[in-house]
């Protein structure tokens, strides 16, 4: 009964939550989103212009944490979860958290990463989401096998794109961790976000 | 009634999004809430909001009331059919 509250952007962040986490014993969950679930903001936003009461269900679930808080109550799963949002670097952050987590001992952390393209009358303002995608991955303590590492520092400017890569941004660390490639950087106004995979 | 009944079932299917239900699923007498559809405060919180647009009935704060007025599709076609105003 729950399914039909979440619209889109809940559903594809849901799926890729049950997906990554199957049958696995509950763990902390990150859920990074950069704009979350804007279009519900909106719609209470304009009910509030037009001075008629808002809705008690888009009310409920307009808050940041709401589609966490469907996956903990859907799967009765009372483990520690936090909602993210860091503007262009939302990947980044929720990866330090997730970090945060296991090195207060969690043996595995969710990280459950989720946007869409922003509705109208936010359509037009700069970096918009080119496509609604959400993708979750589970990270361990280093061990066996390949580890990551990743590291903040200045900015001196983003590089050129190379010729032909028409990955939308929000998609590039995604890129990263699937592709095997041994490095990355993302440079997110003053920042530069390295990420690095030693095999 | 009937037909208040039928326009009810069709508020209660829009208002909540119950994507795979159609009018004739829903038992006119059976509860609304917790067994039957399975509705929770939300949802009544939010039929409330749909039935004041629709009807311009004022549900009260007494929750006996309303618990009663909500009981099924029945009694929510009973209370507004008696306190409509459009």
């Amino acid at each position: 009964m729950m399914r039909r509250r979440v619209d889109r952007l809940g559903r594809i962040a849901l799926q890729a939550a049950y997906t990554c986490q199957g049958d696995a014993p509950p763990r902390p969950m990150v859920f990074a989103s950069r704009y979350g679930d804007m279009g519900r903001s909106v719609e209470l936003l304009e009910q509030l212009a037009e001075a008629s009461p808002l809705s008690p269900t888009s009310f409920s679930l307009s808050v940041h944490n709401a589609i966490g808080a469907l996956y903990s109550i859907a799967r009765g799963d009372l483990t520690a979860q936090s909602a993210v949002a860091a503007g262009a670097e939302t990947v980044e952050a929720a990866f330090v958290e997730a970090c945060g987590l296991l090195s207060e001992g969690a043996p595995e952390v969710l990280v459950v990463v989720y946007d869409e393209p922003r509705p109208a009358p936010f359509a037009h303002f700069p970096e918009q989401v080119s496509l609604p995608h959400a993708w979750a991955c589970s990270l361990r303590p280093a061990g066996d096998g390949a580890t990551y590492r990743l590291t903040c520092g200045a900015s001196t400017g983003a590089p050129e794109r190379a010729p032909g890569d028409t990955l939308p941004e929000e998609l590039s660390v995604l890129r990263f961790l699937v592709s095997g490639d041994a490095r990355f950087e993302h440079h997110t106004g003053s920042r530069l976000w390295r990420w690095h995979r030693d095999s | 009634m009937q037909a208040l009944e039928q326009e009810i079932k069709k508020l209660v299917i829009e208002t909540l999004n119950l994507e795979d239900l159609k009018p004739e699923d829903i038992d006119p007498a059976a509860p609304l809430f917790v067994e039957g559809l399975g509705l929770d405060s939300i949802d009544a919180l939010e039929l409330g909001l749909a039935l004041q647009k629709a009807y311009g009935v004022a549900l009260a704060s007494d929750s006996k009331e309303n618990r009663r007025h909500f009981a099924s599709v029945r009694a929510l076609a009973d209370f507004v059919s008696a306190h409509r105003k459009s």
